[in-house]
């Protein structure tokens, strides 16, 4: 199996008057773990469904491995969809399940049970192939659905929130494993998913999407440590949010007036002085004392022991604040007042813009 | 009964279980023994008796000219015992006609004769068509409207199927009746287009075939093939043949491997209701054919009762044809492999 690059042109997907998809281009290498992330309905299936040809764009072009998918129905394409449901066949046994994409190419009873054999053993489900989907684990249904998908021999394999109705450990376990057989298989993954854990543990990229728009594309790390919007911002991981108003920009550091006072950050939108921006600062970027170039006094309202980490929840002048800290003796007798700390390159401003949680 | 006592008290579930054997009873073991019983005896009301009683009649007339003409007394009272005992005979001979003595067994199953039997198979096998018909023509219906995206759909589909359907039976049949009639409505556009000529008689006998039956039993018994199917169709999740067809299945394939497995249910209660229905209609056989095309069984089972006035034959023929719908309803779950359990469904 030898993956393929996917390739959208100016692709704009219209339903009716509801624009799904707005104009956008996108370019997925061949061989690459992708995920598309972003909450419901802001039309990542919907893109997943024009690159396997279960819908046509409205404008533009789907092209795989350089070819013009424009026409070509989901059973010419060189695509496998895993279902958000999986969508087994419920009537079949496993095998047959596996096999039925060879047996809608006319491959022999005999060849497709040996490659639907081989396939289970990759999954290491080798001794269930008599048993109905029914008679699984679910984790053990989802492993079916790979090797039925994958045993058409996809350039490209779609996967729609697969992971979604297994419980919290079983996910776990699932995606390690969903990008083991992705380096085994070394086809291209195309993962959609509204969980960032998900995007963020598996993926070599990853494509954060609002409201029918590309937000930002980029690795994991870039993607939570340099936001491109305040959508992603807030929507990866957690953020503090200031709002204020820009009061002057000096080598690419900004300086805005705010409840709390003048915040320092590093400007990432192209506006000018007077403008409104909002600061962002990820809640374990804070530090207590200190002198890291923002200071806040504050006041400590409750305190959230996770385990191994603690969330401060603080208040300076009507401003919440979430402060997280490694859990330890420094955390176990605070004060009441405390000051919050956080240096110039831990903040980041950005015009006022849609975040992600409303 | 326990548990139930324990869900609704006892008052409610002695009441659920009063009407429920009520119903079993008086809706289907009475009716249904009554005519087995029927079915299992004759009386033999044969032509022998009438025979010898007109033979005792003459022989008493003849007897009594010998009466008149006998003078010797002895002679005479010889005569009047004979008469006597011949009137006797007679009395008991009448008795008998009028109240012929019951004799049980299954003679009114094997004196069917070989016209009816003939009949009966070919309402069987005109039954398995139509069934066969109706299939073929309501499961492209009932997957449009179990598939059918928009609720706007479903409505139209729905309400154009419901709709013919609140319109009486027999004025759907005479409507058909009309439509195929030698001067019908289609016969008439042939007319007026100049293909035939109906002054001369040059009409087709739509009427006269078996199919014109056919024809009105489809679309009589549309709804009692489609709504089974229709039923077991919605609950088809639809990602399935979305996965079907993009692990590369043809439309065919994905109909014959994924939609009618799963429509089986459906489709063996609407086999069966339409067979059902089909093998024990009167009224549109005997609308459409008017008697020139051939009988169906029904309309036997209706002339033994209310022509021939032989209930015990009339019985026996209804319980051939129960007999034989039973076995079809057995083989049809058997050959769909569907349990009552899935039936009930």
């Amino acid at each position: 199996m030898r993956g393929k690059d996917v390739r959208l042109d100016k692709v704009m997907i219209r339903f009716g008057d509801a624009t799904a998809v707005q104009p956008l281009d996108l370019t997925i290498e061949a061989g690459e773990f992708f995920s598309i992330l972003g909450p419901s309905g802001c039309g990542k299936t919907t893109i997943l469904r024009a690159i396997s040809g279960f819908i046509e764009p409205t404008e533009g072009r789907v092209l795989i491995g350089g070819e013009d998918m424009v026409g070509k129905g989901p059973n010419q394409r060189p695509t496998a969809l895993i279902f958000q449901n999986l969508a087994l066949f419920p009537l079949m046994s496993v095998a047959e399940n596996v096999a039925f994409g060879l047996e809608a190419r006319g491959v022999s009873r005999a060849d497709r049970l040996k490659r639907a054999q081989e396939l289970l053993d990759l999954v290491a489900l080798g001794g269930y192939g008599d048993k109905k989907p029914s008679d699984l684990s679910g984790g053990q249904r989802q492993r079916v659905a790979i090797a039925r998908a994958l045993a058409v021999e996809p350039s490209v394999l779609l996967l729609d929130e697969p992971l979604s109705a297994l419980d919290l450990k079983l996910r776990q376990h699932m995606r390690t494993e969903l990008r083991a057989i992705q380096r085994r298989v070394g086809i291209t993954f195309i993962y959609i998913t509204h969980d960032q854990g998900e995007a963020l543990a598996m993926s070599d990229r990853v494509a954060v999407m609002s409201r029918g728009r590309l937000e930002q594309v980029a690795t994991a790390d870039q993607l939570y440590a340099e936001p491109a919007t305040p959508f992603v911002a807030t929507f990866v991981g957690e953020q503090n949010v200031l709002r204020g108003k820009l009061m002057r920009t000096i080598d690419g550091i900004a300086t805005v007036e705010t409840a709390v006072g003048r915040v320092e950050g590093r400007l990432r939108a192209e506006i000018g002085a007077g403008a409104e921006a909002l600061v962002m600062v990820r809640p374990e970027r804070i530090a207590l004392g200190g002198n890291a170039g923002n200071s806040v006094p504050a006041k400590l309202v409750a305190r959230h022991l996770e385990g191994p980490s603690i969330n401060l929840d603080c208040e300076a002048a009507g401003q919440h604040f979430m402060v997280t800290m490694p859990n330890g003796p420094a955390v176990r007798d605070l004060p009441e007042d405390l000051v919050l700390s956080f240096g110039r390159d831990d903040a980041l401003v950005f015009a006022e813009g849609a975040l992600a949680n409303g | 009964m326990a548990s139930l006592a324990r869900a609704y008290g006892k008052l409610l579930a002695a009441l659920i279980c009063a009407i429920t054997v009520a119903w079993v009873l008086v809706l289907i073991v009475v009716p249904i023994g009554a005519m087995l019983e029927q079915s299992l005896w004759w009386r033999e009301s044969g032509g022998d008796i009438t025979l010898s009683i007109d033979r005792l009649y003459n022989e008493i007339a003849v007897i009594e000219l010998d009466a008149n003409t006998a003078t010797d007394p002895a002679k005479r009272a010889a005569i009047e015992s004979t008469l006597e005992q011949k009137r006797t005979e007679i009395a008991t001979l009448e008795a008998q006609e009028t109240n012929p003595p019951k004799m049980y067994g299954l003679a009114n199953f094997t004196r069917m004769s070989s016209l009816h039997l003939y009949i009966f198979v070919r309402t069987i096998f005109y039954a398995l068509l139509v069934t066969l018909l109706a299939f073929i023509v309501c499961y492209p219906i009932a997957y449009a409207v179990a598939l059918a995206s928009g609720p706007r759909k479903t409505v139209i589909l729905t309400v154009a199927l419901i709709v013919p359907y609140a319109i009486n039976e027999l004025l759907r049949v005479y409507a058909w009746l009309m439509i195929l009639d030698y001067r019908g409505v289609i016969n008439g556009l042939l007319a007026w287009a100049g293909f035939i000529d109906l002054d001369a008689r040059e009409w087709i006998p739509f009427l006269e075939n078996p199919s014109a039956v056919f024809l009105a039993m489809i679309y009589t018994y549309v709804l009692f093939m489609v709504f089974p199917m229709v039923n077991t169709l919605e609950t088809l999740d639809r990602n399935q043949i979305e996965a079907a067809r993009d692990l590369g299945a043809s439309t065919w394939r994905i109909h014959r491997r994924v939609i009618i497995p799963h429509a089986k249910p459906g489709i063996a209660v609407g086999c069966i209701m339409t067979f059902m229905l089909s093998a024990g209609s009167y009224s549109v056989p005997v609308i459409m054919t008017r008697g020139q095309g051939g009988d169906w069984f029904s309309q036997l089972v209706y002339r033994q009762f209310y022509e021939s006035n032989n209930w015990n034959m009339g019985s026996a023929y209804a319980v051939s044809l129960l007999v034989v719908c039973t076995a079809f309803i057995l083989i049809m779950m058997r050959l769909f492999g569907v349990g009552l359990r899935d039936i009930a469904k």
